[in-house]
């Protein structure tokens, strides 16, 4: 293992430190793990509070900022942060007009994201959740509960984002939100294996010559491990079963390229070239896009592909500014 | 006949702390094949917060004590979902223990194992046969369970045994639960890490207490 940290279990905990230091324009420091807007609570403004495990940066913390996130509680490395630190979160971004959970589909998350959401509301606060499905590879449509939230919630703490920015009540943005997730598809691809700092080898093995399509951001396996494919295949095949998954058909649409963390910015390009290419030819009005690292998985090479289908507001709510720790759109 | 005060207790966790994070990475490498590969990491993160909370109590703690203390750790440190699990499963054994000033009997471990078991099924939502931690600790009880009254270190030590026969047949099952449960058919054949490592805390609390005999 190569990698540029201390004692491997001291990593997240000197991460926050540096995050914390080199946003501290934008970002405060709520708990050990947990951060907020230095302006929170913004009155009369519902807050967002994201989190998940850390080795997905920009995701979680990186989206606190105007027009996304207001808080967010960094767990372990792949491993859902525990209750306290999104109590802490909550707590602090919490004007009084309610506070709005999204993180991904994933057991730990769902515990405690949960157990935090119970106590807050304990407290007398107004939290609601909406959690993120984006990931077509990891279950059929039919079990869409048990999908996972992977590249996609970009844009949903992008719509649900600007939304509360506009001092929507919180039942306007939980249903944005929920609509935004509802209307977004994504598909990976991994071509190799990470290594969590902690554990010191990688999570998994695959071959020089090996990827594997619908790969998880953790190293879950995914539904096919092929040989590498060039590349305008391999967007082929991940293009397929985003639109064969939902009916996009006459609508505006988001197009975003992730990268997972090891993938030059260079081959990304090379990818959305394909995947508008493939948009173009289905006559996909391509309305929004971006192209970039957005979630990652360590220094996992590969990329995902996300579609959402696009209504009048949630198109227009995406031209809105954004100021976040990791993502600025004037 | 050892007895095991609350003092024992904490140095019980203690010792068990340091079996499962020396076994870090081999329920990496189980986590690796179907998982995310950081089951023994976040093991390890927890049981790392469990010997810092036993340094931490008072001295001559009390059973429960010792046991709130490692689900404290828990519930700070770990997150994931076997943070929370673990936190109500010593929240539980601590309830079992309220007011006992040893935990000496089979008895005694009866109760502190099923409370544990129950509170993890309970927060889990799991059912026998669903490639979990349960699928270890249920027969395990069941055989403890079937030697009460008899000597508590040779009767830990079968449960023990038991528990890992019981984690080495996870091999034949199929997850429902957490993320190997998306890959169901891949998922046979390789041995459950959460079944596992429950199984090397038995282990331990086994041997800890053939130690204080001797």
């Amino acid at each position: 293992m190569k990698k540029l940290i201390n004692d491997p279990f001291d990593m997240v905990e000197e991460m926050v430190d540096g995050f914390l230091s080199a946003n501290d324009d934008i970002v405060r420091r709520v708990g050990r793990r947990s951060i907020a807007r230095v302006a929170s609570p913004i009155d009369g403004k519902v807050g967002i509070v994201v989190g998940g495990g850390s080795g997905h940066l920009p995701a979680f913390a990186g989206y606190v900022g105007h027009g996304m996130a207001d808080g967010a509680a960094f767990g372990n490395v792949f491993a859902s942060p525990p209750a306290r630190p999104v109590v802490e979160a909550t707590t602090a971004v919490d004007s009084g007009a309610g506070v709005l959970y999204l993180y991904g589909n994933y057991a730990g998350d769902c515990l405690n994201f949960d157990k935090a959401q119970d106590q807050c509301r304990e407290m007398g606060m107004d939290v609601r959740t909406v959690v993120l499905n984006d990931d077509v590879a990891s279950a059929p449509i039919e079990q869409a509960d048990r999908r996972r939230g992977i590249g996609g919630l970009f844009w949903v703490f992008r719509i649900a984002g600007a939304k509360a920015e506009q001092m929507a009540s919180l039942d306007e943005v939980f249903e944005i939100a929920t609509r935004a997730n509802a209307n977004t598809r994504t598909v990976g691809v991994g071509l190799t294996s990470c290594t969590v700092p902690a554990n010191g080898r990688p999570t998994f093995h695959l071959e020089e010559d090996e990827m594997e399509l619908g790969l998880g951001i953790h190293g879950e396996p995914g539904i096919k491990r092929q040989k590498v494919a060039p590349v305008d295949d391999i967007v082929e095949a991940m293009m397929d079963m985003i639109l064969g998954d939902l009916d996009y058909s006459g609508s505006e649409i988001a197009l975003s390229v992730n990268g997972l963390g090891g993938t030059p910015a260079e081959e990304l390009y090379v990818v959305y070239r394909k995947a508008r290419e493939i948009c173009d030819a289905n006559g996909l009005r391509v309305r929004h896009k971006n192209v970039g690292e957005m979630v990652t998985a360590l220094e996992m090479a590969g990329t995902s592909i996300s579609l959402v289908r696009l209504d009048e507001e949630m198109s227009a709510l995406l031209d809105s500014t954004v100021n976040t720790c990791m993502y600025k759109k004037p | 006949m050892p007895t095991l005060t609350g003092d024992s207790v904490r140095l019980l966790l203690d010792q068990v702390a340091i079996d499962v994070e020396s076994n870090k990475d081999f329920l990496c490498d189980l986590d690796g094949e179907v998982g995310d590969g950081d089951h023994g990491v976040s093991m390890t993160i927890g049981m790392r917060a469990v010997r810092r909370a036993m340094d931490d109590l008072p001295p001559d703690p009390s059973v429960e004590q010792a046991f709130q203390a490692a689900s404290d750790a828990y519930a700070i440190e770990v997150g994931a979902t076997i943070g929370p699990l673990y936190e109500v499963a010593f929240a539980a054994a601590a309830q079992a223990c309220s007011g006992k000033a040893d935990v000496s009997s089979v008895s005694d471990w009866v109760q502190i194992y099923q409370a544990m078991f129950d509170a993890i099924q309970q927060l889990g939502g799991a059912e026998l046969g669903d490639k979990t931690l349960l699928d270890s600790f249920h027969p395990a009880i069941e055989k403890l369970a079937s030697l009460e009254g008899q000597d508590l270190v040779p009767s830990l030590e079968q449960a023990a045994v038991t528990a890992r026969q019981a984690a080495e047949a996870t091999k034949e099952l199929k997850p429902m639960k957490g993320r190997a449960s998306r890959l169901a058919d891949r998922a046979v054949g390789y041995q459950d890490a959460g079944a596992t490592s429950l199984a090397i805390i038995l282990e331990s609390v086994a041997a800890f207490a053939a130690h204080v005999r001797s």
